[in-house]
């Protein structure tokens, strides 16, 4: 019995994903994103940053920042207001996954 | 003839005007200069996965085929202290509106279609 709880906890880490989001579940969630960002996160309209291919850490902290007022914006105060961590973790998921964004030296 | 001259001095003045408007300015980012306008930025964000350590710790935002008007914006928020990032803050400060928009010109330009050229 103790071996099976051992073996339980030794093998649980490695089922993990790398990141806690579900791109699939962010995808679901996106929906009141797309007429700003885009469907896929490649926004047309200038004014609203392309999310496709950002980084899932930078695009967590960017959410938590407007959700704790530290990046001001009256459009995306109210959209990110009632996400939950997960919610948060999926979009970033669902985004980052996505072509766009590259690295540009 | 004089009403000729009169319309062509107002036509004049009005594309100095349309020249040296801040408006005009604003949109009129060089890529060429932004690209040598990059030392301050490429030590963050032309490193491959590199992460910021303060006060957080997270990776720099990509910045190849973001929208101009959108980096100009985030640039101008630093330079007003309305966002929080220090290091970007002291980086904005510096910059000129001219140097914004050639920087965003720079990042923004499609970098599939810039190879091709």
């Amino acid at each position: 019995m103790n071996k099976l709880i051992l073996a339980v906890c030794l093998t649980l880490p490695l089922s993990l994903p790398a990141f806690a989001g579900d791109p699939e579940a962010g995808q679901r969630k996106s929906q009141p994103c797309v007429a700003c960002h885009g469907p896929d996160g490649n926004s047309t309209s200038a004014e609203f940053p392309k999310l496709a291919g950002q980084h899932y850490d930078y695009l967590v902290k960017a959410i938590n920042d407007y959700k704790a007022s530290a990046r001001k914006s009256p459009i995306m105060a109210p959209m990110v207001e009632k996400l939950t961590v997960r919610d948060i973790e999926d979009l970033a998921a669902y985004y980052s996954s996505r072509k766009g964004l590259v690295l540009k030296y | 003839m004089k009403t000729c001259r009169l319309i062509s001095l107002a036509a004049a003045g009005s594309l100095v005007a349309v020249v040296f408007s801040p408006a005009f300015a604003a949109e009129a980012g060089d890529p060429v200069a932004g690209k040598a306008k990059t030392s301050m930025c490429i030590g963050c964000h032309g490193i491959s996965g590199y992460k910021t350590v303060f006060p957080e710790v997270y990776h720099v935002p990509k910045l190849g085929g973001q929208h101009a008007a959108y980096i100009v914006k985030a640039l101008q928020e630093y330079k007003a202290e309305k966002r929080s990032h220090p290091s970007m803050r002291a980086i904005a400060a510096g910059l000129s509106d001219k140097d914004m928009a050639d920087l965003a010109a720079y990042y923004a330009a499609d970098p599939a279609r810039a190879a091709a050229k």
